[in-house]
């Protein structure tokens, strides 16, 4: 079995991150808090509770390095919180946003990190040293719509944004004082900061998860038509596959090597996509096993069942009456996958280890070491 | 159950299962608002096309998605005015009602008999396969109670005017 644990924290999780060693999760249980348990003996205990937000978090990322937590929510505000002592202390980064903040994540150099927002744009949030504060830059203008994704570049200063609108962006993040002027990182590093490298108008629908392939070589977003799509050659003239498939759209994806992708989403059941030889993507299989519902129909008889299906057993459906049910999805997830993150080691180009988390509440890690098929991709 | 409702509810609940992929999605337009789009409708990039599906010229059912928000139309069978007046009436009773149902739009579009309006915090507390359960089986059921209750209005007034003729005799 791919799913090697499960842990059942909350009815409900928008998103969820992980320490830098592992053994502490935060996660936000559908409220304005962020929660971290921590792991002693076997069991998850609850370690600390962040208050700060007054309306949902709509995005947490925990630093490696630095040990430092950013949470995003939709009160238009952001906080990093350090590590002080025994306690979390928070420091408010005025993003100057007036519409909600959506999604956030670090740079992999963790001096800056990146805030999606519902105002059609993006945050580039750096620390100033002598006023002791967050800065926050503003790419403004070129959404069209909500930023729902965001995305680093290995070299620290790229970034691939997906919006509402249905595109997925490129931008260059070079900011003086924090970046340096590097050769190796080539000629995205000679452009100023919020210019637009890229445009991708592949998807007819809204675009949502994106993700940069370990190398920073190939670039994966979903849009809400079914459809993942990979781009190589993340430049002038880039090259785009679009792979659709039959299932609910994904809602995340994240790159475990080069040539595989896990998406995540609607359909509650991660599914794996790998590159041939050829560099051709295409679908490979759902990670968890099906839960098949053997119910046959049966004709329901008064209006009262209705009403009965509704109070009584919808929301924590045990399933008894057998009135010709639609399939229920997924496996180990019961409700739509939000957030997917790697466990990796940091650095090494493959990952065989991942969580993922959803609206059902559960925190699922996920290895593929036992799925000898999938391994062969890698 | 007929072949052709069959086949109907069938295609519904098709649609439901692709159309109720639904997130938390904060408004555009208003700060520190979170409204379903369905019902605003402020950002055309958020609505999906809308999608009709008819049984007949009597019967049609039409589905509306947004990004967190999807609003679902029912026009129910009225074959003559008894039942048109007992549809409306029925409908209205439940309509008055729409807290207790939770997905239930206390007005109906124009034009539809009833209309249910689901969110994303629908989904999020409800399992998604049991809320498009209920939806089929309200539309399975709305029509046998009608007829039902067409039947004893029947039944009812000719016993009533059997026991007023009774007199005469």
């Amino acid at each position: 079995m791919a799913a090697v644990a499960v842990h059942q924290f909350a009815p409900c999780i928008t998103c969820h991150a992980w320490s830098p060693d592992r053994s502490m999760v935060a996660f936000c249980p559908n409220n304005s808090e962020v929660h971290i348990y921590k792991l002693s003996e076997d069991k998850w205990e609850q370690a600390h509770i962040l208050q700060k937000h007054d309306q949902i978090v709509s995005g947490i990322d925990w630093s490696s390095r630095a040990n430092r937590i950013v949470t995003v929510s939709h009160d238009r505000n952001s906080y990093v919180w350090n590590y002080e002592g025994s306690e979390w202390v928070p420091t408010l980064v005025i993003l100057r946003l007036n519409r909600a903040a959506l999604c956030v994540q670090w740079s992999p150099q963790e001096n800056k990190f990146a805030v999606g927002s519902g105002a059609k744009t993006v945050c580039i949030c750096y620390y100033e040293q002598e006023n002791n504060w967050w800065v926050s830059k503003l790419i403004r203008k070129r959404h069209n719509s909500s930023v729902t994704s965001v995305a680093w570049h290995p070299n620290n200063i790229l970034l691939a944004t997906t919006s509402t609108d249905g595109k997925c962006r490129v931008f260059s993040t070079f900011i003086k004082g924090v970046d340096t002027r590097d050769s190796k990182a080539g000629s995205s590093s000679d452009s100023k900061f919020g210019e637009q490298i890229l445009q991708l108008d592949l998807s007819f629908s809204w675009a949502f998860g994106v993700n940069w392939s370990p190398s920073g070589n190939t670039l994966a977003y979903v849009g809400h038509s079914s459809t993942i799509y990979f781009v190589d050659d993340v430049g002038p003239s880039p090259l785009a596959q679009n792979v659709a498939f039959r299932d609910l759209p994904l809602r995340d994806v994240l790159f475990i090597s080069e040539k595989v992708v896990i998406g995540v989403g609607f359909d509650c059941n991660p599914m794996v996509f790998a590159a041939d030889e050829s560099g051709m993507w295409s679908f490979v299989r759902f990670l968890g096993e099906r839960k098949t519902s053997s119910t046959g129909p049966k004709y329901g008889s008064q209006f009262s069942e209705a009403f009965g299906k509704l109070y009584g057993q919808s929301k924590h459906g045990i399933n008894n009456d057998g009135v010709d049910n639609s399939r229920q999805r997924g496996g180990v997830h019961e409700n739509c996958i939000t957030c997917i993150v790697p466990l990796g080691e940091a650095g090494s180009s493959t990952i065989t280890r991942f969580s993922t988390s959803g609206l059902d509440g559960k925190v699922v890690i996920w290895d593929l070491e036992s799925q000898q098929d999938l391994l062969e991709y890698l | 159950m007929a072949n052709s409702l069959r086949l109907y509810l069938t295609c519904i609940r098709n649609t439901l299962e692709a159309a109720m992929c639904l997130q938390n999605f904060p408004c555009q337009e208003v700060e520190r608002h979170n409204k379903p789009e369905v019902e605003l409708k402020t950002s055309p990039e958020l609505l999906l096309k809308p999608i009709l599906i008819c049984r007949n010229e009597a019967e049609k059912c039409l589905i509306e998605t947004s990004i967190n928000s999807l609003r679902i139309s029912l026009k129910v069978k009225q074959a003559d005015e008894l039942e048109n007046i007992l549809t409306k009436k029925f409908l209205r009773f439940l309509s008055m009602r729409a807290e207790a149902f939770q997905v239930l739009r206390r007005k109906p579009v124009q034009g539809y008999d009833l209309s249910f309006l689901i969110t994303n915090y629908h989904c999020e507390e409800m399992q998604k396969h049991k809320l498009i359960d209920f939806i089929v089986q309200f539309m399975e059921d709305i029509d046998k109670e009608i007829s039902e209750l067409k039947m004893s209005v029947n039944t009812r007034g000719r016993l009533v005017a059997a026991e007023f003729l009774k007199q005469f005799i």
